[in-house]
């Protein structure tokens, strides 16, 4: 047994046990204090670039909103013929369909095991729907005043932007909520357009912008990363050009904003990142790491 | 009067008379007596860990020559003065309970009656224990401002990783960065909390917990030897890793048809081991005991052959010592201060994992086919040299000895400490608390002097009613017997 | 024969206790509580006055003038005759029983006696009294039924609440003449 050979050693070395009587004082303390003390164990490396290109989701959404909001803008100042609207988005989104498919090659359609044809069908009944509905969403709220629809609308975009999937593991993410809030954006807008055709086209983009295109965003950024930065980089141009056209104050913040999120933002993080301290050791509390489910299944 | 207590007349002065007489004269502290005061929120009738370790180191104290007064707040109706056994003092303080038996604090309204006990028992030593304990920062910040020493007890392990842990650990930074001496119970302990509270590691001694080992001895004979028996004792809550034990029941439980489980303890995961038990028909093989008194410990203990702990976060785990000193095969998780406690000869450490603690079973049980365990008496015979509360008591006690030898921070360094120690922004709010703490103990002395605070007539101690007591008995006997 | 020995109590008034031993099994003590002092009863009036006149200013209302004075004599009376409490007697009788007195400041007192059978000790107890721990005197009464069990404590001296010293002194006149009783 180790303890009685040094028994024998004429000095002893301390030990981290506790049931021996050892001849040091209580307080004593050894070179081999805090030697299990681990910093950071769980702490990321970051590189810059790869924040940056994580940023692309946010400056994608952030996009999404702008062209939304100027969309909405030039219908509403009637430079834009709501059939114009309807035919862009329709061509775009069968290019976006088609794309869908064709990026991972079918792969995700067989796993989902969804045919064509329930696209089309389901597709057909949305947009029946909504154009039998639209006179109802152009009246439904069109008795709350103009000030009030468009602050519940800024709020809703908001919490649609707060609320929205960007990929982190927090409580806060909901993507249904953020979805539902954008559409309750969309129908509040839509209600100060001319005509209840303008109100169907507007639900109907409001739709393909916040429900379609983030899914294809996706799917491109998993699959094709130089194809989604390009994206990325061509709508933050298309929202910036779209803001000029009213507000150049309003281009220059938004790009800005735009150009802090993407490159100054990741900066920060990783500065930061050098002053984290975390520290583990063998007081902290055990994790289960199985899953105990199954024993009560 | 509302704070009259009603209902306790059991120990009453009538018959501590004779040695009245000395209630006024100060006892000529001699360098090797203190009087010492216990703080904390858990105590008697609470039932756990800290309350017992008051409890029996105030007891060996008391043995050794000490003056020890217990302080604590009121449990329903249990509230004013109470003698215990050999005269230990217990004020239980009508203040009120937030959460968790634990007190509110607000740092200055028990300020009046703690500075009032603190003179009329002439308290030269307050010794806090556990950090759960509002009422015992409490103390120690009073403590701190009427300059007596300060003695803190840390009971329990903190991670570092949420929100929670955070403004505790500051807390317990302010709490201790200028109290005298710090006791923790295990080496695991120690280090966790010289990193919380940022301390000096000189000034933090190690001192274990202690098991009475004639409340756990062996009895053989009340196993049964026709299966294998493994106990569990604890309280059933996630911290003791009763999610564990849910998966080692049926794996465990389908590989030997003669293995039985005790499990004694009560708590909100209870519900899932009634739904193993449920679902894998072990309804003749588990048994759930519920909640156990202290005393029936012993009597489940040593119905077993092996005993498991799956503890998650443990500073000192005194199950498994209590399950050894019956003479039980310890099984226990790999965590804090748990691989300190018992020879490797005693314990199998596992991992936190369900494989790993059924991997460790299993090499017990097969030790026990095979005959090849210690019998009960060799461990038990073991574990009673490691741990007892005199031993504790003595190393206690040698920690009084050194703070009465330091200084308490006088004012203006304290307010340096406290904002040199714990950050611009908490250092200077609390120096700014000490500063008002400080005003306040000066109106209370304005408002009550010191002088016209009876002194109390001491219990224990050197010039202690019981002490003299129990000193006459004994020489009576003695003379008798010569 | 009697003697006057001058105490404190636990707020730091200074109090008189008055002993009188009838004989060898009868005694009184007097605890004497100061006096209403001038000072302080002129104190309190004009502190009412003043914030009467100050909501006079305020609101501009004569009643409350009135109303001041009205509540300063009612209050007066009250707390003389409910509220202050000049002395504090307990006649311990061996053969007898226990009788305590207590006299309001107008002349008004109030009597409790208690038969000797059913006290079963006197003692000095602990209590966290407000924001204090305080010695008290207080007689412990006997179960009719079990004569083990207390079933009442009586607290003595409850308005003057004397310090530590004096209690013993009383204390320890009480015993001897509750020993004179259980020897006989």
């Amino acid at each position: 047994m180790p303890s009685v050979q040094l028994d024998q050693t004429p000095r002893q070395r301390w030990q981290k046990v506790l049931y021996k009587k050892q001849p040091f004082a209580d307080n004593y303390v050894d070179q081999s204090f805090l030697e299990k003390l681990r910093k950071n164990v769980h702490a990321r490396k970051y590189l810059y670039w790869a924040v940056v290109f994580e940023s692309g989701v946010m400056i994608q959404q952030l996009c999404s909103v702008c062209v939304f909001v100027v969309i909405w803008w030039y219908m509403d100042m009637g430079l834009l013929a709501p059939q114009w609207l309807f035919g862009a988005g329709l061509v775009s989104s069968l290019i976006g369909y088609v794309f869908f498919d064709a990026i991972d090659s079918g792969a995700g359609r067989n796993e989902s095991g969804r045919t064509r044809w329930a696209d089309l069908k389901s597709s057909v009944v949305f947009v029946a729907f909504t154009y039998g509905f639209s006179p109802v969403l152009k009246t439904l709220t069109e008795s709350i005043s103009t000030d009030t629809i468009y602050a519940m609308s800024a709020f809703m975009l908001l919490g649609h932007l707060i609320f929205y999937d960007y990929g982190a593991n927090a409580a806060i993410v909901s993507s249904t909520l953020s979805l539902n809030m954008a559409i309750f954006a969309s129908v509040c807008l839509a209600s100060r357009l001319p005509r209840s055709l303008h109100a169907f086209v507007m639900v109907t983009f409001a739709i393909q912008i916040f429900a379609l295109w983030p899914m294809l965003q996706k799917k491109l950024k998993a699959q094709t990363p130089h194809c989604y930065v390009v994206i990325t980089f061509l709508s933050a141009v298309s929202a910036l050009v779209g803001l000029l056209t009213i507000s150049s104050v309003g281009a220059v913040l938004f790009a800005l904003l735009l150009v802090s999120i993407s490159c100054l933002c990741p900066y920060c993080l990783i500065r930061l990142q050098l002053f984290k301290n975390n520290i583990h050791g063998p007081w902290d509390e055990a994790e289960i790491k199985e899953d105990l489910s199954k024993f009560l299944m | 009067m509302a704070c009259r207590r009603g209902g306790n007349h059991k120990h009453c002065l009538s018959t501590t008379s004779p040695s009245i007489s000395n209630c006024h004269k100060l006892p000529s502290c001699s360098s090797r007596t203190h009087n010492i005061c216990m703080v904390s929120d858990f105590f008697y009738p609470n039932m756990g860990g800290v309350e017992s370790h008051i409890y029996q180191l105030s007891q060996c104290l008391i043995e050794r020559g000490h003056k020890v007064i217990i302080i604590t707040h009121a449990y329903e109706d249990r509230k004013g003065i109470r003698y215990l056994t050999n005269g230990l003092k217990v004020y239980y303080l009508p203040l009120r309970v937030m959460y968790n038996q634990s007190t509110a604090t607000t740092l200055f309204h028990s300020m009046p009656l703690l500075r009032y006990i603190f003179v009329r028992e002439r308290v030269t030593i307050v010794h806090a224990h556990s950090s759960f304990s509002a009422m015992a920062h409490d103390a120690l910040f009073h403590a701190k401002t009427m300059q007596l020493r300060t003695v803190f007890t840390d009971h329990s392990l903190f991670g570092f990783a949420d929100v929670s842990s955070v403004l505790t650990n500051k807390l317990l930074t302010v709490s201790l960065c200028d109290t005298n001496h710090i006791i923790c119970v295990s080496y695991t302990s120690k280090e966790n909390t010289v990193l919380r509270a940022t301390l000096d590691p000189k000034i933090v001694s190690v001192i274990p917990n202690a098991v009475d080992p004639t409340d756990f001895t062996p009895d053989p004979s009340r196993r049964d030897n026709s299966t294998i028996t493994i106990v569990v004792v604890s309280r059933l809550v996630y911290r003791k890793g009763i999610d564990l034990l849910s998966g080692i029941i049926p794996d465990l439980c389908q590989k030997y048809p003669n293995l039985h489980f005790i499990v004694g303890g009560e708590g909100p995961k209870r519900i899932v081991l009634e739904e193993v038990r449920e679902r894998y028909q072990l309804h003749d093989r588990v048994r759930l005991l519920g909640a156990l008194e202290h005393q029936d410990v012993r009597n489940v203990l040593v119905q077993g052959h092996i005993f498991l702990n799956t503890s998650l976060t443990e500073a000192f785990c005194m199950a498994i010592v209590e399950a050894a000193s019956c003479g039980l095969q310890v099984v226990s998780t790999k965590v804090g201060g748990i691989p300190e406690v018992l020879p490797d000869n005693l314990i199998i450490l596992c991992d936190p994992s369900v494989k790993s603690l059924c991997n460790g079973l299993e090499k017990a049980i097969s030790h026990l086919k095979s005959g090849s365990l210690l019998s009960p008496e060799i461990i038990h015979s073991q574990v009673k040299t490691f741990y007892t509360w005199r031993n504790v008591a003595e190393r206690t006690e040698k920690v009084y000895d050194r703070v009465a030898g330091e200084i308490v921070l006088p004012m203006g360094k304290r307010l340096d400490r406290l904002i040199s120690h714990c950050g611009p922004v908490t250092g200077c709010i609390f120096a700014l608390l000490s500063v008002i703490s400080f005003l306040f103990l000066m109106f209370l002395r304005w408002l009550t002097p010191d002088y016209l605070i009876d002194a109390a007539i001491d219990a224990t101690g050197p010039y202690g009613a019981w002490t003299q007591q129990y000193f006459r008995k004994k020489r009576e006997t003695l003379n008798s017997n010569s | 024969m009697a003697d006057e020995e001058g105490y404190l109590a636990v707020s730091g008034e200074r109090i008189t206790l008055q002993r009188r031993h009838h004989s060898a099994s009868c005694r009184e003590f007097l605890v004497r509580c100061p006096r209403l002092q001038l000072r302080s009863l002129s104190a309190v009036t004009c502190s009412v006055w003043l914030v009467a006149y100050g909501l006079f200013v305020l609101c501009q209302n004569s009643v409350v003038l009135s109303a001041a004075i009205f509540v300063t004599l009612i209050g007066l009376l009250v707390y003389l005759h409910f509220v202050k409490i000049d002395q504090e007697s307990l006649l311990i009788v061996g053969s007898l029983g226990i009788q305590m007195t207590s006299s309001y400041a107008s002349g008004k007192e109030s009597t409790t006696f208690i038969e000797m059978n059913k006290v079963k000790d006197v003692v000095i107890n602990e209590a966290i009294y407000m924001q204090k721990v305080i010695y008290y005197l207080c007689i412990l009464l006997q179960d009719p039924v079990e004569p083990h069990v207390v079933s009442e404590v009586v607290p003595l001296f409850q308005s003057s609440k004397p310090r530590l010293d004096c209690l013993v002194e009383v204390y320890k006149s009480c015993q001897e003449i509750l020993e004179q009783n259980k020897k006989s």
